[in-house]
């Protein structure tokens, strides 16, 4: 039932808005997932993908709007929702004083597995996330990389038709990041329908199917990363020259065409004609008398996508302050300060 | 503004008894989970069973002689006077702590774990209250084991043990009803620990330390009115005088009616933390 239910678009967003007092975290997203998708929420810290993520998975009621998961209403349906769902959360909330199979255990308990089959689905999940050999040590023995893969192992325990991962690679080394990747992938293969938060583009580019571009609770650019990228255009040249050179730079680059958002420091021009421009443009600089300390052609990414649709750019806007995405529930009340919590060990 | 609490099992099955032993299972495991934190943390549970034996072992060395104050029980030793409020002051003492575990679950997301889920959401609380009733009836009964060496005698005998064990559990869940209250409430261990010196002073204001026979004035005012003194004298009987049906209600009745009011604030709590998200 749930699947006929939910053939189509699993994951359908009307209009979602939630405010945290006078902060709209999320602003009115649409947004439609289709089955057997891997679909990329892509956006920098705090601008709203973990707020709609956790009001997709019914840890946050909307201020407004409508939206459906697994065809059930997040509002009205929601223990159906949770039923339907995996849901791994960014923070990795994981007890460090149990051990993945007790932890796995728990889990199936929680969505009410039979016992007789709670061991057999346990071993699975282990093997499958390469984790059998640590399953009877304390999860506070684990890496980062081996916390994550518990922690999509845990999801996974109801066989949920609908995934949804914020930030799963986050704070990994590359490694236990292509690990996790190719084990979405495998998932996906099986017909999982898979949303995935990211501030990395490389990850959506990698992965999703589909992209959503959100910044400050809007989503500002939506489609396959080969379309949206297309749609950017031309590729971007990238030049560095000192500070006190910046402006006669920037007026001789604005002649070869539309000059591009950049990271502090470097300018940018999209270049029609890419790399047979590239000479005329160095050789206009050397007129000008701007001495270019580095050049670089860039095809259109991602990251350029972002630029074009708000105005500045992902790439590194975040690595710093990565613990800091969006506005906690508990802030409307003024309860709890949960910002930046990830990384705590305490005792329990 | 409150949200209904629905036990997530009696919406899973339409029949009532599947409901139910699904509900017993998600709450077992989730009180399995509050014991192994107990077990697997030991220095941090260490100062609820030392200190209350510090204490008592300070008061026999330093107010002995107060056995012969005029008011005072007739005891072999101030050891077993004290016994009582060493266990209530031990459960005052856990509860504290099993409430922080229930803040730091906040605080670090494994409460909204638990709540992704279709677990039942009173489940989660009762668990938690689960392993403050385990802890309670085991402190009763370490601190009871601990002094019989040195000249403590139940009166009562087993069957006086087994109820003074069971009391210690119930009083567990009564006060780490309002510890878990505080933390549903504020989502903060700092919070939650800062209410220490508030139950400690609730039980100074009571018959745990001295009997209310020889308190004056306001003290012996309030202790007339603190329920802990009635919990602490129905022990105390226990142990000193014998097997009394008066002194099983006080040690049995008293933490079930706390224990009523601190779960329903602490559900109150829980709804409206729902609620607010």
């Amino acid at each position: 039932m749930i699947a006929s239910a939910s053939q189509k678009s699993p994951i359908v967003a009307r209009g979602l808005v939630r405010h945290f007092g006078d902060v709209k975290a999320v602003d009115g997203v649409d947004l439609e997932v289709h089955a057997g998708e891997i679909f990329g929420f892509l956006g920098p810290n705090g601008a709203g993908k973990s707020t709609t993520v956790r009001m997709l998975t019914t840890l946050l009621k909307p201020t407004a709007g409508t939206a459906t998961v697994a065809g059930f209403d997040v509002v009205k349906q929601a223990d159906s929702v949770r039923r339907s769902i995996g849901v791994a959360l960014q923070d990795a909330a994981i007890d460090p004083l149990m051990t993945g199979n007790e932890l796995l255990e728990l889990q199936s308990v929680l969505y009410g597995i039979p016992a007789g089959s709670v061991r057999q689905r346990a071993d699975e999940l282990l093997e499958r996330v390469g984790l059998t050999a640590a399953a009877d040590r304390r999860v506070g023995t684990y890496s980062g990389g081996m916390r994550r893969r518990l922690d999509l192992a845990l999801s996974l325990i109801h066989q949920p038709t609908v995934l949804f991962l914020d930030e799963p690679t986050t704070g990994l080394d590359p490694m236990s990041r292509i690990t996790l990747w190719e084990e979405v992938r495998r998932l996906n293969s099986e017909g999982t329908t898979v949303l995935l938060t990211t501030q990395y583009l490389e990850e959506a580019d990698q992965l999703a199917d589909r992209v959503a571009i959100i910044d400050h609770g809007v989503i500002v650019q939506q489609g396959t990363p080969t379309e949206l990228k297309a749609a950017v255009g031309a590729p971007t040249l990238l030049i560095t020259v000192s500070a006190s050179q910046a402006e006669q730079a920037t007026s001789t680059l604005s002649r070869f065409g539309e000059l591009r958002p950049t990271a502090e420091g470097s300018l940018g021009v999209g270049l029609v004609g890419g790399a047979r421009q590239v000479t005329d443009v160095v050789r206009a600089l050397d007129e000008a008398g701007v001495s270019v300390h580095h050049l670089e052609l860039n095809e259109p990414s991602l990251d350029d996508v972002f630029a074009e649709a708000t105005g500045h750019r992902l790439e590194g806007a975040g690595a710093s302050s990565s613990n800091d995405d969006d506005v906690s529930p508990a802030a409307e009340d003024g309860s709890e300060p949960t910002r930046g919590r990830r990384g705590r060990r305490r005792s329990r | 503004m409150t949200a209904t609490i629905t036990t997530g099992a009696a919406a899973r099955s339409p029949h009532a008894a599947d409901g139910s032993r699904v509900f017993l299972r998600q709450t077992w495991a989730m009180s399995k989970r509050s014991i192994l934190a107990i077990a697997r943390q030991p220095a941090l549970v260490a100062p609820s069973l030392i200190f209350p034996l510090f204490f008592a072992a300070l008061g026999a060395s330093s107010f002995s002689k107060a056995t012969n104050l005029p008011g005072f029980p007739k005891v072999d030793s101030f050891l077993s006077f004290a016994l009582a409020g060493s266990i209530v002051q031990g459960v005052l003492f856990g509860s504290v702590t099993g409430g922080a575990a229930l803040a730091i679950d906040i605080e670090d997301g494994f409460f909204d774990r638990l709540l992704a889920s279709p677990t039942s959401r009173v489940g989660i609380l009762l668990g938690r209250l689960a392993g403050a009733a385990a802890f309670g009836a085991f402190q009763a009964l370490f601190f009871t084991l601990v002094l019989i060496p040195f000249g403590v005698r139940i009166a009562s005998g087993p069957v006086g043990l087994a109820v003074i064990v069971a009391s210690g559990g119930i009083t567990g869940i009564a006060i780490g009803g309002f510890t878990a209250a505080l933390a549903l409430k504020t989502g903060s261990s700092e919070a939650v620990q800062g209410s220490f010196p508030l139950l400690f002073v609730a039980m100074f204001f009571s018959s745990a330390f001295f009997p209310r026979q020889t308190m004056q004035g306001v003290y012996r005012r309030i202790a007339d009115l603190n329920p802990i003194s009635y919990l602490v004298e129905g022990i105390r009987g226990l142990i000193v005088d014998g097997f009394d049906t008066v002194y099983v209600a006080q040690a049995i009745v008293v933490p079930i009616a706390i224990g009523v009011a601190s779960i329903a604030l602490a559900l109150r709590m829980l709804s409206s933390r729902l609620a607010a998200r």
